[in-house]
């Protein structure tokens, strides 16, 4: 008895592993994330109609025609959001205008990040001069030179100055209503659909999983809903 | 007596890599939330080898560590041998990745600083029983 007993030991060890695993999963994967379920028959191919509107216009990149189209929940100061920023990008370039819409909705997650707030008004005062995603890519680009800094004002000043804003201008819509309103809004139809955390992706309204967020994972679920809107 | 304790050890490494693994699998800590904040470390690049978490590859390792401590245990001379290859690759491993967290990423992970503590004292527990033994 004495000679199998280590291995009884060792297959119950492997089996409640095992099993720890899949009930974890499975746990994690019951818990609702959109308050309602996403309707699956009807093809949503604009902004989906579900959960609070957001700020109008929003701030799309790509056809408001294009069969695919993602929106991002994001916090300019979130590390997996920087990261996704490069493949949303890529994905953009590779499928074209026509094939795929790319919407970025403010989500800063408030009091995790210290400069998330003052990022995203940042991005939508540029996009009061219309340079919204030119703000978008250079903070997200430039995320580690001022994630830890103390004043990040003067950085994105010199952001605006780089891509060409009127500084002065930007300077006085960044504390404008205007700017607060638009970054309520987005959040507010964020806590509608269930958002709880950055980056979240909806694509044509469904929420798409965290882990499916990888370049080829998110590739193929494109690719999917491509052909299943000819 | 030395290889139970060491068995049992392994056991809360094996546990901590195991959620870690689900987290990572999940995207519960990978993403940014308003309640936890975001783990730096577990959404950075080096937490994947090659696609696959970084965390089950530690699961693995602990569960093989787990055995083969179990059989030293119980009586199975030979396996004893191959626990110190094991817990030497586990040791590097936990020393390049506490490296990675204090000069690469910047920021620690407590789960992951868990683990080191668990190899840290496994390896000590390997070297104390090799000792005793000669």
């Amino acid at each position: 008895m004495k000679r199998i007993l280590p291995f009884i030991i060792i297959a119950v060890v492997l089996g409640a592993g095992l099993f720890t695993v899949a009930y974890l999963q499975r746990a994690a994967s019951e818990t609702p994330r959109t308050p309602s379920p996403a309707p699956s028959a009807s093809p949503v191919a604009s902004i989906p109609s579900q959960g609070e509107a957001g700020a109008e216009p929003a701030h799309a990149l790509g056809n408001a025609q294009a069969p695919v189209t993602l929106e991002e929940f994001g916090d300019f100061e979130c590390p997996p959001c920087g990261l996704l920023h490069p493949i949303l990008k890529s994905l953009a370039g590779e499928m074209g205008p026509a094939n795929l819409r790319i919407i970025f909705r403010e989500f800063p997650l408030v009091p995790t990040h210290a400069h998330a707030l003052a990022a995203a008004h940042a991005a939508e005062a540029a996009g009061l001069q219309g340079k919204f995603w030119e703000m978008h890519d250079m903070l997200y680009e430039h995320q580690k030179d001022w994630h830890e800094a103390f004043d990040v004002r003067p950085i994105f000043e010199g952001y605006a100055k780089n891509i060409g804003l009127d500084v002065a201008q930007f300077q006085r819509d960044n504390t404008s209503e205007i700017v607060e309103r638009r970054i309520f809004l987005d959040g507010k139809r964020g806590h509608s659909l269930g958002v709880t955390g950055t980056p979240t992706v909806f694509m044509n309204g469904k929420e798409v999983p965290f882990e499916s967020l990888a370049p080829d994972k998110l590739k193929a679920l494109i690719n999917n809903e491509l052909a299943a809107h000819p | 007596m030395l290889y139970g304790i060491a068995a049992l050890v392994s056991l809360v490494g094996l546990a901590d890599s195991i959620y870690l693994t689900v987290e990572h699998l999940t995207g519960q800590s990978v993403r940014c939330t308003i309640t936890s904040g975001c783990s730096e470390v577990l959404s950075s690049p080096y937490a994947t080898v090659r696609g696959y978490p970084l965390a089950a590859l530690g699961a693995i390792a602990y569960f093989v560590f787990f055995s083969l401590a179990t059989l030293a245990a119980f009586g199975y001379r030979s396996t004893s041998k191959l626990l110190t290859p094991l817990v030497a690759a586990m040791f590097l491993t936990t020393l390049w990745l506490f490296y990675l967290q204090a000069f690469v990423i910047q920021h620690f992970c407590q789960f992951c600083l868990l683990s080191a503590l668990v190899t840290t004292t496994l390896t000590a527990l390997v070297i104390f029983a090799r000792r005793t033994k000669q």
